[in-house]
């Protein structure tokens, strides 16, 4: 496309009210983030501007779910809001509304007004906003950076922590690396292709001869997968999990992990690049060994944040699968697959960290900023509090799979795709995976009900919380009992 | 005028990010690992308006300035960050953060 054609597209795609509800709301966000800077200038106080932010994820979220009927809308061409970035956003609002709520309680300890900590979050829902509706390859770089250094920011948050500036640290030098790795992926392809929008290639035959293609495709998934901490390039995830903030770790997990993948999912479907053989299979590397390495590597650890960082590089493998269509047909199905497995994924995170940051918050001395919890911390929970106990056992099990929880239909739709596609060296590395998992899932849930200890305390919590964690329990029950009525809004 | 063929100017830019990246995994102290960070993005800008050029397009030259300003944003962080770390640590060494294991 030249400039005279680029200007014509521009011209005939002015913003029309179709265009601009498509995208409503991404810009209640951004809208959001400039209001609540005002509102910091105007009156600094923490509980305003928490309010605040969760109004705005509120509303961000009901417009969501308002067009999720809306068919595929192309915004200029830089963007295009289909059913799967909605669906995806609204798991995105979600697990931030979540992480605000955890943040609150998180960051009434510390003396100081905390109001960048709330623009900043809203920030990285911008970014991850724009990356699931992104459809060229400018708008993916954008979201993709407001993202990352928003989460810098918010990583080493904490500035008493022991580890804020090492966190930061390396996830600033890791971040930047992968991005400008991902940059020059880019650069190579449109140097072939002479386009950036995620739009098929027409001399697909020819670009396969071309050796910079190639190299830029790679160059390309390797920046991604940094950021999904798929395995040869995990290695940053364990630690940034352990040093951020628990609401934080909260939120890379997921707005972070689910953005990314689906942005992906987008570029490569939408280029129809299974053709290429090469690509295939680098694909099914990455997903096996993430799936094997990251669950023996969970097996050694004891620290309750690493663990599950080591998991999420494991569940990220496993949901490699979906992109590995045979043809167009599967792609629906796969998108279906994708946006099941996320929300089970999202759901168990959301219920497991807010466990995690509620325990954190009863072990914490006056003193202390950290407060690392090691899986024994969860010793006798089911004797301290019964319904945290439960919302823990819904949790791991949905992780681990079992029947009757989310993770299990999943976990499911992630094998008859495999199935269907034979990929059987994928089939057999989930199995192992999720037999090697089950040994570290399991060794939580017996924790809970050790009795040795001599002295429990009865946890309490606040009303909030108490809502947050029954509403957890009620939705991970019924949702793995009557897993349809997720199936319709992705059908 | 002579034409300069694309593959030589992404050879080039090539070249110049394998040294930015050898800087970053190599440099101990973490001032030059934020500098060679910006030898990579430049890197890559110099192949998107080789690249731009090439195809007679404005895309590449459009990207180079997005690179541009998140170089910028990029340092500003990083920069807040070593003057946390020079009060915290006495040094810009990257082998003081090596506090986590496991």
């Amino acid at each position: 496309m030249n400039i005279a054609t680029m200007e014509n597209a521009t011209m005939s795609n002015l913003l029309g009210l179709n265009e601009l509800l498509a995208i409503m709301p991404q810009l209640i966000i951004a809208f959001g983030i400039a209001l609540s800077l005002l509102l910091i200038a105007w009156q600094r106080s923490q509980q305003m501007i928490a309010l605040f932010t969760k109004t705005i994820l509120v509303f961000a979220l009901l417009l969501s779910v308002n067009l999720l009927a809306v068919e595929t809308t192309a915004v200029t061409i830089l963007l295009k809001v289909d059913s799967y970035s909605i669906f995806t956003f609204i798991l995105i609002c979600l697990s931030a509304l979540v992480v605000t709520q955890l943040s609150s309680q998180f960051l009434k300890s510390h003396i100081e007004v905390h109001d960048e900590y709330y623009v900043l979050l809203l920030l990285v829902v911008l970014g991850a906003g724009v990356l699931v509706a992104s459809d060229h390859y400018a708008s993916l770089f954008l979201g993709f950076e407001l993202l990352s250094i928003s989460f810098v920011g918010l990583v080493g948050y904490i500035r008493e922590s022991k580890y804020a500036v090492e966190t930061g640290f390396k996830y600033l030098i890791l971040s930047a690396t992968a991005s400008s790795i991902m940059l020059l992926g880019i650069a190579l392809i449109y140097s072939q292709t002479g386009q950036l929008s995620f739009a098929p290639v027409t001399e697909i035959s020819h670009l396969q001869m071309s050796s910079f293609y190639a190299v830029g495709m790679l160059l390309f998934l390797v920046g991604i997968a940094f950021k999904l901490s798929l395995v040869p390039f995990h290695f940053w995830t364990p630690d940034v999990y352990q040093g951020a903030p628990t609401p934080i770790t909260l939120l890379m997990a997921t707005v972070s992990k689910v953005a990314m993948f689906v942005v992906l999912m987008k570029c490569l479907f939408s280029q129809s690049y299974f053709v290429s053989e090469n690509l295939v299979q680098l694909i099914t590397l990455l997903a096996v060994f993430s799936m094997l390495i990251g669950n023996t590597l969970a097996l050694k650890q004891d620290n309750i944040k690493r663990l599950l960082a080591y998991s999420s590089i494991a569940h990220m493998g496993y949901l490699l699968i979906v992109l590995l269509v045979s043809s167009q047909q599967n792609m629906a199905f796969a998108w279906q697959s994708a946006q099941f497995y996320l929300a089970a994924y999202i759901l168990a995170s959301l219920s497991i960290f807010t466990v995690i940051s509620i325990c954190e918050h009863q072990n914490k001395g006056a003193s202390e900023t950290d407060v690392q919890l090691s899986i024994d911390s969860f010793k006798g929970l089911f004797w301290r509090n019964r319904a945290l106990a439960l919302l823990t056992i819904i949790a791991v099990l949905s992780f681990a799979g079992i029947p009757l929880t989310m993770g299990f239909i999943g976990k499911f739709y992630l094998l008859s795709h495999a199935t269907t596609g034979q990929l059987w060296w994928l089939v057999a590395a989930l199995i192992v995976g999720s037999g090697i998992a089950l040994s570290y899932y399991l060794r939580i849930v017996f924790v809970l009900f050790d009795r040795n200890e001599n002295e429990l305390s009865v946890y309490s919590y606040t009303s909030t919380e108490y809502v947050l964690i029954n509403v957890f329990i009620l939705s991970g029950i019924i949702l793995g009992v009557f897993p349809d009525l997720i199936g319709q809004f992705i059908a | 005028m002579t034409e300069i063929p694309l593959e030589h100017v992404l050879f080039l830019s090539c070249i110049l990010f394998s040294i930015g990246f050898v800087g970053v995994i190599s440099r101990k102290n973490t001032l030059f690992m934020l500098m060679s960070l910006e030898v990579m993005l430049n890197a890559v800008g110099v192949a998107f308006i080789g690249a731009g050029s090439a195809w007679r397009q404005a895309d590449g030259q459009v990207m180079f300035i997005l690179i541009l300003t998140l170089a910028a944003a990029e340092v500003a962080v990083g920069l807040a960050l070593f003057i946390r770390m020079q009060r915290r640590y006495r040094s810009l060494d990257i082998d003081e953060l090596n506090e986590m294991r496991g």
